[in-house]
């Protein structure tokens, strides 16, 4: 087993297959990585229900093995719960949280040698409050009936209680407001290779779709947290065929025209910047909740955003916005979490977009890709 | 590692979120919640800080709950003791403590100067969904600093085409015209309107009669926004008591009828002034966080803070809420306290008959009678006075937090006027004191001075003062 193998594999335990999505691998690379003590601990989402989960930092078989499956209403961000804890750790991580983990460790707050990181393939996640007003108002179902749902062919599917399908496709939801958030439809990192590990159902062919999920063994670490979980007898694995190399590949292109028709559809050119910036950010209530929850921002309580700003500082336009926009030119990955938990609905990723996007394309620099390479405007020391 | 599914006690507005107890406390947005889709506010992400650890004293001695509560026992027993909480606590807790606090009960609001078929209308808000569907929105209160979370539902009307009026000292970004309050006349409201006041223990009464009086006369909605969390049911609760108006407590404490004060996670210092708490006999403080009032307490019975308690919360709009703890320990507390063993099952089971529902569900809201009340009649009081600090209650203030706001904001004019220099301070004299601030220059009324931190030198809500450079 070694970088760059492509594989399909699947959990050899029935009830994490049944619970966990596409053959519950995912979850039991995890488990297997806990009770071979290749880490000491692991992130799963507790499940409070299917649009409901609480990310929890565990050492507890059990509770991995009981985890969430595939949950695309839980946005969730594990690098800050993981960041300065000196952890040895194992995680599932969708794109935007893997680039999170690599900018944190180049910033020195989180060791990249202990930290074993199962990417997970994602076309998009959506805000739970969105998704339970969509079922709602378009699939007319109630979000306490539905019991599953995946994302197939371009749709969204919700399955009810009574074991029925209810399929809308993404296209139709997203024009209607519905649908993924804005950062995810013009994501373009939808597999991670980034990740020790890139798994997902992109390529699983034939009797084994829905069974089985496709991992690509991206670093010799992520081969030793595969190889790990054969030998703890958790894991099975078979060779993909070439249809199904071909599929993923296919599926993943894509993904990626779809991101970047979404990019170009999103990021008009303006006419006034600054009064852009200005009308944008009124509504700004200074709560910080941007730069807590920002998952490459690694500074602590004292940074340059915060100390060089004062309420009673009569600007138009706030110092702190004005410095995290300059901070995040080079180390933003888009992942929307600021959006997310902004009191006043501004839509934060797509300003720090608006910098990071010409930044980042003029420098070829993409944060959160390689770890080699450190930010751009910033000097990693040597420790 | 803990993790809390919790409820923001900054104020009524229910805001869900999770703490996570890991070595320090931290906390972490709960997406799914009803009220406010996870995101919190400049006082909510502030609550690792407000969450400080209490342990129970006697008399500055440290003690266990269970003492503590023995010797509150024995200090109420004078029959000299008012009981006061604003809310802050559970719908069980506040039950028990109701039925404790008979004799003398204080919720801080002063429902006895208000006609009784108002306080429904005053406990109980209208669904925030509501809000976002409203074609006219008349604001008497700043959301920025007050509400925060209340500013989204308002923005979102706004995207679907409606108007918003705001009745303030201050242009808000979000109205699209301000009336001054000095001219209120000038409104006009119609049934497609729906008025947001707030009603705090500062309220003051003609004025919240004449909002009421506003939407009668023009059969507008209205709703209050609170500053207590599950103030709505510490109300409700409590509408067939004989209530003490906070004015009367202060009486009744200067008089000396009054000598103990038992608090239930209501901290009275930014309510009651320092040299009347200060001729109390007793200050017994049951909390779950240390503030200004417990290091003045005589007894304090620390409990859980209310993030691992178990139990509901009802938010301003009517919702019941669970909090996700597992703790009954200030319900055993209160329990010592009122010489009886409580049992939380019995309580919780009183609470939602009483709500009418069988299952608390944070994503249903349970049916509220909303009685119409008759006309009345406000006698507002002008301000007379040249210039004025008003006070914008906001959370840290009634919390008495430290927050960046120890500056006032004031118009272009008006800072031209005194020949203020930029960055430079303004000299305010009040009650025969003087202060000097910082100032912010902002679309401010003319000769207002607003200010989000209490200094000091005011006298309710609305403070005359002097200034100068």
């Amino acid at each position: 087993m070694q970088k760059g193998e492509m594989l399909i594999g699947w959990s050899t335990k029935e009830d994490v297959r049944k619970r966990g999505g596409s053959g519950g691998l995912v979850t039991s690379v995890v488990a297997a990585a806990l009770e071979k003590k290749l880490v000491d601990a692991v992130v799963v989402l507790r499940k409070i229900n299917e649009f409901e989960a609480v990310p929890i930092i565990t050492s507890d078989v059990n509770e991995v093995l009981n985890s969430a499956g595939s949950l695309h209403s839980v946005p969730s961000n594990f690098a800050k719960l993981i960041a300065d804890r000196n952890l040895k750790i194992a995680l599932p991580a969708k794109g935007c949280d893997v680039r999170a983990i690599i900018e944190q460790s180049k910033r020195n707050a989180i060791n990249p040698d202990n930290t074993f990181i199962i990417g997970l393939n994602c076309g998009g996640s959506m805000h739970p409050v969105t998704t339970r007003e969509m079922l709602d108002v378009l699939y007319k179902i109630k979000p306490e009936d539905v019991q599953g749902e995946e994302i197939e062919k371009g749709k969204l599917i919700f399955e009810t209680k009574d074991g029925k399908e209810h399929a809308i496709t993404i296209d139709e939801l997203e024009e209607k407001g519905y649908g993924r958030r804005e950062n995810c439809r013009y994501c373009m990192l939808k597999i991670p290779n980034n990740a020790d590990l890139a798994c997902g159902n992109w390529g699983v062919t034939g009797d084994l779709v829905g069974k089985a999920t496709f991992v690509e063994i991206n670093s010799e670490k992520g081969a030793k947290l595969l190889q790990n979980a054969i030998d703890a007898g958790y894991v099975q694995i078979q060779k993909p065929d070439e249809k199904g190399i071909a599929t993923r590949a296919k599926i993943k292109g894509a993904m990626e025209g779809l991101g970047k028709k979404w990019k170009e559809k999103v990021f008009v050119p303006l006419d006034n910047r600054l009064e852009y910036f200005r009308k944008e950010l009124e509504h700004c209530i200074d709560c910080g909740a941007c730069k807590t929850v920002c998952p490459t921002c690694s500074c602590g309580d004292i940074s340059k955003c915060t100390e060089f700003h004062s309420r009673a500082d009569p600007y138009r336009m706030s110092m702190y916005h004005l410095v995290r926009f300059l901070h995040l030119a080079d180390s933003c990955i888009g992942c929307g979490q600021c959006s997310d938990v902004c009191p006043a609905d501004i839509q934060l990723a797509r300003l720090y977009r608006r910098f990071a996007n010409p930044v980042q394309e003029e420098l070829k620099y993409e944060p959160g890709i390689d770890l080699r390479k450190p930010p751009y405007f910033e000097a990693k020391l040597e420790v | 590692m803990n993790v809390y599914s919790t409820i923001c006690p900054g104020c009524n507005f229910g805001c869900g979120l999770y703490i996570r107890e890991n070595g320090k406390l931290e906390l972490d947005f709960r997406k799914s919640s009803p009220a406010n889709a996870g995101k919190l506010c400049r006082f909510g992400m502030s609550l690792p800080r407000f969450y400080a650890p209490l342990r129970s004293t006697v008399d500055g001695k440290e003690t266990t709950l269970d003492e503590a509560a023995k010797e509150a026992a024995k200090r109420i027993s004078g029959g000299s003791a008012a009981f006061l909480s604003f809310g802050n606590t559970t719908c069980e807790e506040l039950l028990a403590f109701q039925k404790l606090a008979e004799s003398y009960l204080c919720t801080g609001a002063n429902f006895d100067a208000l006609p009784k078929d108002t306080h429904q209308t005053l406990s109980v808000g209208i669904p925030y969904s509501e809000v976002e569907t409203a074609k006219h929105i008349v604001l008497f209160i700043d959301p920025y600093e007050q509400y925060p979370l209340i500013l989204r539902r308002l923005l979102a009307a706004k995207k679907k085409g409606a108007k918003i009026t705001s009745v303030w000292w201050k242009k808000l970004a979000v109205a699209d015209e301000t009336v001054n309050p000095a001219d209120i006349s000038k409104l006009q409201l119609t049934k497609d309107s729906l008025v947001i006041a707030d009603f705090h223990p500062f309220s003051d009464v003609e004025q919240v009669k004449n909002v009421l009086s506003i939407a009668k006369n023009s059969e507008a909605r209205i709703t209050f926004l609170k500053p207590f969390a599950n103030s709505t049911w510490a109300y409700i609760a409590a509408k067939d008591a004989k209530q003490k108006s906070l004015a009367q407590l202060v009486e009744d404490i200067n008089k000396g009828t009054v000598k103990t004060l038992f608090c239930l996670e209501s901290d009275p210092s930014e309510l009651i002034p320092q040299d009347v708490l200060g001729k109390l006999t007793n200050i017994i403080v049951q909390a779950g966080q240390a503030g200004a009032i417990t290091n003045k307490a005589h007894v304090v019975v620390a409990h859980e803070p209310l993030y691992k308690k178990k139990g509901t919360l009802i938010n301003n709009e009517g919702r019941a809420q669970a909090l996700g703890g597992g703790s009954t320990n200030g319900l055993d507390a209160l329990g010592i306290v009122a010489g009886t063993k409580l049992e939380f099952n019995s309580l919780h089971e009183s609470v939602k008959k009483s709500l009418g529902i069988a299952a608390v569900d944070e994503f249903s809201i349970p049916k509220y009678e909303r009685p119409a009340y008759a006309a009345l009649q406000a006698a507002l009081k002008p301000v007379e006075a040249k210039t004025a600090l008003v006070s914008v209650y906001n959370p840290f203030m009634w919390f008495n937090m430290i927050d960046d706001n120890d500056f006032v904001e004031m118009s272009l004019n008006t800072s031209r006027g005194l020949k203020l220099l930029k960055g430079g301070t303004i000299k305010i004299k009040s009650n025969g004191s003087t202060i000097e601030k910082k100032f912010r220059v902002a679309p401010v009324q003319e000769n207002v001075l607003l200010s989000c931190k209490k200094f000091g030198i005011e006298k309710g809500t609305i403070t005359p003062v002097e200034v100068s450079r």
